[in-house]
């Protein structure tokens, strides 16, 4: 086997391994590391395409086929997961998505959730952040996990961790230093919005969106942030 | 009782392949909703036909290829709201790369061009040799060896930009 040949098989299918191409890379460094770089980046990809599953998505499919005879509390679970499912998608159909319009908060009360939000953050963060009540994250990452959502191990450090008012209810409240910049993050496990919605009021921009299982409010300087940082959420 | 047996099985399939099946389903649309409602409808047409299939190693395969169709009618019915300039403005965007690997991977894959980002999401995903791969998108073997070699230099020229070493004839 010859070097072309090797590359060529390599960027084929780089986990399979044969005698020729176990033989080649042991006289030819170069293409030894080659491979090790192949390798390497495979590593990153796979990584990348294993978006994470909504829990109890083999339940729920088991069940729409009445497959599956669960206990009481678990069709109860399951079935309330449905109606959350179902909510979610009656709340999509009724209400257009505005895709990543941004609006201005004069265009809702001072109520609106997402308003609202901007305001706590704008009125309380600093103070709070002042406190230095560092959270732990992987507190973090179990209430995110609840709601279906998930951030990157190394997102950044978590600044801040408590509880805090949402509009007709309580969410928990994240500050997050990213190498994006500050971001505020609100994970309402109680509610489903309506829809996702995007707000610009003062110097902040805030998306709010449903979940499976409950909503999320995402607060940031920036438009580009906001989206990237909502993109790795999923 | 034949019957049971054949819940029993399905449901083992259901467990085994429909966390892979939404990856796939997610990556062929880019929307958590609509790849979890491909997965339940690629299992309701499964289960439709299930006594149809003779050979139990085939459910990955066939799995696979119905939720590959559904996906397609989806597409036919409406255009999925897929913006490719927003996307490239991001991969262009390439701050904090260290910082967020996965997210910009995520990012690369998703302006990878569907012809070759199939192939590729098939066999990272799914396992799928070459020929497997082939015979579910319809396409000859040296056509899936060539849009794999494709996708692994597009994805490793925006992962690493630095020149590719060339190999020489030994």
């Amino acid at each position: 086997m010859n070097c072309l040949e090797f590359r060529r098989l390599v960027l084929i299918r780089p986990r399979l391994i044969t005698a020729g191409r176990q033989a080649h890379p042991e006289r030819c460094a170069r293409c030894a590391g080659f491979a090790q770089s192949v390798a390497h980046d495979e590593a990153a990809i796979e990584q990348a395409m294993l978006v994470p599953v909504p829990e109890g998505l083999a339940s729920r499919v088991l069940l729409r086929h009445g497959i599956r005879g669960p206990n009481r509390w678990s069709t109860l679970a399951l079935a309330a997961s449905l109606l959350a499912a179902v909510g979610v998608a009656f709340y999509f159909h009724e209400a257009p998505r505005q895709g990543d319009e941004i609006v201005s908060a004069q265009r809702f009360t001072a109520n609106y959730t997402a308003v609202a939000a901007i305001s706590y953050v704008l009125d309380h963060e600093s103070r709070l952040l002042k406190e230095n009540r560092a959270g732990d994250p992987k507190v973090m990452h179990a209430a995110l996990s609840k709601l279906g959502l998930s951030l990157p191990a190394n997102i950044g450090s978590v600044r801040y961790l408590g509880k805090c008012p949402v509009t007709g209810g309580i969410g928990e409240h994240v500050a997050l230093e990213t190498p994006l910049g500050h971001v505020t993050l609100i994970l309402v496990p109680d509610q489903l919005f309506a829809s996702r919605v995007v707000v610009s009021d003062r110097n902040l921009r805030a998306v709010a969106a449903p979940t499976r299982s409950g909503s999320y409010i995402l607060i940031a300087e920036s438009s580009s942030t906001l989206k990237r940082i909502e993109a790795m959420l999923m | 009782m034949v019957i049971d047996q054949e819940r029993s099985k399905f449901e083992h399939v259901v467990r085994a392949y429909s966390a892979e099946l939404y990856r796939y389903a997610y990556w062929l649309c880019r929307d958590r909703f609509t790849a979890e409602d491909l997965v339940q409808e690629t299992f309701a047409r499964a289960w439709q036909g299930w006594s149809g299939l003779r050979d139990d190693r085939a459910a990955k395969g066939w799995l696979y290829t119905i939720l590959r169709n559904e996906h397609a009618r989806l597409h036919e019915r409406k255009q999925l709201a897929i913006d490719p300039d927003q996307e490239l403005d991001e991969l262009m965007d390439n701050s904090g790369a260290n910082a967020f690997d996965a997210f910009e991977i995520r990012d690369m894959l998703a302006v990878l061009p569907e012809t070759y980002r199939e192939p590729l999401m098939l066999q990272v995903i799914g396992g799928f040799g070459c020929a497997e791969i082939a015979t579910m998108i319809g396409i000859t073997e040296g056509a899936v060896m060539t849009r794999l070699t494709r996708a692994r230099q597009a994805l490793r020229r925006l992962i690493d930009p630095k020149p590719l070493t060339r190999a020489k004839e030994s």
